[in-house]
């Protein structure tokens, strides 16, 4: 039992009976947190795994971790949210969505370590946490309100007109008091029509944008959870949290202002990356803004501005628009923010706006979709880059009209539905990479996204190698400068770093090596390491895994003696890096098993077609234009090797799935887990599962 | 309340910058109320005062935090090492320094950081009956709480003028705290208090806070907001804008990059 960081309980609600009560944190501290807790309440709580996402049954759970509302960097304000999810196509599958900002911060202050919903409430509701106090209340005037609005809207009520005084939570002397607003987590007008595009949001620019949980919120009568608490996190050492904390900032920007350095890549995803890099390299240059950063971030990537728009969001939610926006006007202009506002506001998932804007667009050139066309669409498709489009595009989605009558089902069933699913999902033009998600970085150049992805459920967002091995060559390629570090010292960190098969030929991404058991081990390491540090621990994406690091001695970044320290500092525990990867492995299985109960076969992982028909050209399936160049050992020598115009070849990627299934100590016929894999890590309880349902790897 | 009052009526308006001026406790404390504690007549200030029959000096504390909130984050991570150095817990309430974020408001509203002033004319002290509110003569007077005296009569948080108050009641301990300038941190390795680091100072990732030895300019907000982005090495580079207003100042003219660079071979 951990001395710090849980608090204890996870809240449970049960809407169909308007029930609170809690569940024990001790039963599933096991699992870390976050994701690994979710999947592992999902398993129990759900008990019929085959049930469609908008059925009662199905069970959503918004998940702290140990770190969460600490001053641990970068991991602090994070929260991940599971269920059975409804973008997936053909199936959509248990899957998980993180957003930034501050609420499961305030979750633990209110002495929580996730919340679980169960059930559909006969009426709208919204549910209002204060500390333990916990009511499930009538959402009369708050349906129908869009993000913000509803957020606005409860603050007023929970804790009046925000003259920012201390507020009591009750009404003794030690009831609590607080200055803050509470911690709001909300769907938008999207999901209470339970369109399969509807996200979760919070504060301004923080959102769990795939899966459509906004629509599981909507299936279940569910406008917003908030939360509000006065407590505070037990540090088992807090010195040596605040020691570690010290110790990082050497690797970021903000402890090293006298001898800064740009990151490379100098904006975005990087821990040296300095404030506001997720979002200025998106927005308009001549606007005034300030950084902006999640509960105790020590990057703070995103920005808040003059006009007010698009506060807090990052990368696609403003990129989304942005190439669109400089094409119509060659700079990036207002309309670029404004986009990203509207997108926030409606809880639209902005990555199907992206998939869905490419497509159309295509498909309005190509005299498909329009005014009097086979596809009737009043849209203004020739102002693309407007913010007039933009704006008629998502009051589409919103209302169900026009095209948005199909789209709001999701790009992917809405192009099975107008009969062109499978001949655009081959040509690329309908850019659904992975599992009906929108591409978003390509499998064909960088393999271990695709690869991953298509292993998984959904596109996997997850940028530790997507920084390192992409973006870094690339920007340097086009720049026509030396890469911040060379391919062979790369390597070398990387097979110093990726414990524990500490293999520097897991980043060859040659024409060999996408196929190799090199390529095997890259991408489980990055499963387990997803599974348990970044998605049940919390660490964000956008500062780890630190691997290169421009600060770092010889390069090397504070992974992966990061991770454990401040976890360790926190709950007083001893775990190494490696335990934690291990822990990852278990819950990616358990994973890999609900999909099975779900009905995943081997046949069914497989990429777009296009993914193997048509080779990669910047700016075809997304809006950059960079070529890609990538790691590669070739002849005994480390490149970075310009991988443009690359496809993938089926029968290879077969082969390699098989041995990645075999690596994985999984059925190589139809990829489930055996029993063997599954007792080895205490899941003999799920193998057991998979027998009844015969879907147990043999 | 301690003490008795003085009759000695004030020179108003006197624009008078002697180290001494001669008034009532209740004309103090109406007129310091009446325009925020530590300001004072005119905008002028007096570091210390003598009343006739006793000697109640007040000595300026020798420490005090400046905020920038065009630099602020709105992260909080202030809040985290000042709950946390003091008490072990992360704690947004049983932060010293308050920090609110309106996260639709457009820049440069929606974040105020609501620091300690170490008044001058410190009103939770005047109003502690036991004492416990205090200046520590022994620690660059900062003005703290002595937690064994503290009764929880809560006097000192009413009596602070600012919203929210600087003074806060921490329901764990049951007691009021407020900034210490970290004199007492025992969750930090380091040395905190005037002479030493301040936790908030130490772990803004933006530095958006600083520590000051200088009093500052008492009559309004203005004197404990400073601007410090225009000589941080890195924050017009990254974009922000550095004037005191918040405006961006003019583009500087555009890099010379070719549109389209050749690719460096693979190396």
């Amino acid at each position: 039992m951990s001395r710090g960081g849980y608090t204890g309980k996870v809240l449970r609600v049960d809407l169909t009976a308007g029930k609170v009560s809690s569940l024990d944190t001790s039963t599933y501290e096991q699992w870390g947190g976050g994701h690994g807790m979710g999947s592992a309440i999902f398993y129990d709580l759900c008990t019929d795994k085959t049930v469609d996402g908008f059925d009662p049954k199905n069970v959503i759970t918004i998940m702290a971790s140990p770190l969460s509302g600490t001053a641990a960097p970068a991991v602090a304000g994070r929260t991940e949210v599971q269920a059975i999810g409804v973008q997936g196509y053909p199936v959509g599958w248990f899957t998980r969505s993180g957003f930034g900002g501050r609420f499961s911060g305030m979750l633990k202050y209110a002495g929580w370590d996730g919340i679980v919903v169960e059930g559909k409430a006969a009426n709208p509701v919204w549910i209002d946490v204060r500390n333990g106090d916990v009511q499930i209340r009538d959402a009369k005037g708050v349906w129908g309100l869009d993000t913000q609005e509803t957020q606005e809207e409860i603050w007023r009520r929970v804790r009046g007109t925000g003259d920012g005084d201390w507020v009591s939570l009750g009404e003794s002397r030690d009831s609590g008091r607080t200055t803050q607003r509470p911690a709001v987590v909300t769907m938008g007008r999207v999901g209470e029509n339970l369109s399969r595009t509807a996200a979760l949001i919070h504060d301004a620019g923080n959102g769990a944008g795939q899966g459509g949980f906004g629509a599981v919120f909507g299936s279940k009568n569910l406008k917003a959870i908030s939360v509000i608490g006065t407590g505070g996190v037990v540090i088992a050492d807090p010195i040596a949290l605040m020691d570690a904390r010290t110790w990082v900032s050497a690797y970021t920007l903000s402890g090293n202002i006298d001898h800064y350095k740009p990151a490379s890549p100098p904006k975005g995803m990087p821990l040296a990356a300095g404030p506001g890099s997720a979002t200025l390299v998106y927005g308009p240059k001549d606007q005034a803004s300030a950084p902006q950063g999640c509960l105790g971030c020590i990057k703070s990537c995103r920005a808040r501005w003059q006009s007010g728009k698009s506060n807090g969001s990052s990368c696609i939610d403003i990129a989304y628009y942005m190439g669109w926006d400089k094409k119509a006007h060659v700079a990036v202009t207002q309309t670029t923010l404004d986009a990203g506002d509207m997108a926030q506001r409606a809880g639209i998932n902005v990555y199907e706006l992206n998939a869905a804007i490419i497509w159309l667009v295509t498909l309005n050139k190509m005299g498909i979709v329009g005014r009097g066309k086979q596809i009737e669409s009043a849209l203004p498709y020739e102002t693309v880059g407007s913010t007039e489009f933009v704006k008629a595009l998502i009051d589409s989605i919103q209302d169900r009209t026009d095209v948005g009558a199909d789209l709001a089902d999701g790009v992917a069933r809405c192009a099975e539905k107008w009969g062109r699913y499978e001949q655009d999902t081959k040509t690329g033009i309908c850019p659904l990479q992975y599992w009906g998600y929108s591409q978003h970085y390509d499998a064909r150049t960088e393999v271990e996204w695709g690869y991953g992805s298509m292993l998984g459920e959904r596109d996997v967002n997850e940028h530790d190698f997507n920084n390192l091995c992409y973006w870094l060559p690339s920007l340097a390629a086009m720049a026509g400068t030396e890469p911040a570090i060379s391919a062979k010292e790369m390597a070398a960190i990387m097979g110093e770093k990726l414990l524990p098969y500490a293999d520097p030929t897991m980043i060859d991404y040659s024409d060999e090596g996408i196929y190799s058991e090199s390529m095997v081990k890259l991408v489980a390491w990055h499963r387990h390491y997803g599974r348990f540090w970044k998605q049940s621990i919390l660490y964000c994406d956008w500062a780890y895994a630190d691997l290169f690091n421009v600060y770092g001695p010889d390069g090397r970044g504070c992974s992966p003696e990061a991770e454990p320290k401040f976890l360790n500092a926190v709950t007083g525990g001893t775990m190494t890096f490696e335990q934690g990867m291990e822990i990852g492995r278990r819950i990616w299985n358990l994973d890999r098993a609900i999909w099975y109960l779900q009905g995943r076969t081997r046949e069914m992982e497989v990429l777009a077609a296009y993914s193997y028909e048509t080779p990669a050209v910047p700016g075809s399936q997304a809006n950059s234009a960079i070529p890609t160049y990538v790691p590669a050992l070739e002849n005994g020598e480390w490149i970075y090797k310009n991988v443009t115009g690359r496809s993938l070849d089926r029968a290879k990627v077969e082969a390699w799935k098989t041995k990645f299934y075999a690596f994985e100590g999984w059925d190589t016929a139809t990829g489930a887990p055996t029993r063997k894999t599954l007792e080895s890590l205490d899941l003999g309880k799920v193998a057991d599962d998979l027998e009844t349902a015969s879907k147990l790897g043999k | 309340m301690k003490g008795t009052d003085m009759h000695e009526p004030v020179k108003k308006g006197g624009g008078t910058t002697s180290a001494t001026a001669v008034m009532s406790r209740r004309q103090f404390v109406g007129g310091v109320g009446a325009i925020g504690a530590g300001a004072v007549f005119g905008g002028v200030f007096v570091g210390g005062f003598m009343l006739p029959d006793k000697v109640l000096a007040i000595p300026a504390s020798k420490g005090y935090l400046l905020v920038d909130t065009m630099k602020c984050s709105g992260c909080d991570s202030c809040m985290l090492a000042c709950s946390t150095v003091h008490h072990g817990q992360a704690n947004l309430s049983l932060s010293r320094i308050q920090v609110e974020t309106d996260p639709f408001a457009a820049f440069p509203e929606g974040i105020v950081q609501q620091q300690c002033r170490q008044c001058p004319f410190p009103a939770c002290v005047e109003a502690c009956p036991t004492g416990a509110n205090h200046v520590d003569t022994a620690n660059g007077n900062v003005r703290t709480v002595e937690v064994s005296k503290c009764i929880g009569c809560e006097r000192c948080i009413a009596a602070c003028p600012f919203t929210p108050a600087r003074v806060l009641w921490n329901n764990d301990e049951k007691h009021s705290q407020k900034c210490d300038l970290c004199t007492d941190t025992p969750h930090w390795s380091e040395d905190g208090g005037i002479g030493g680091k301040q936790a908030c100072v130490e772990f803004c990732p933006v530095k958006a806070i600083s520590f000051s030895e200088e009093i500052p300019a008492q009559s309004d907000a203005s004197g404990y907001q400073a601007n410090l982005r225009k000589d941080s090495p890195v924050w017009a580079k990254l974009g922000f804008p550095v004037s005191d207003s918040g405006a961006m100042s003019p583009a500087p003219p555009a890099p010379a990059v070719a549109a389209t660079a050749t690719p460096a071979p693979g190396k």
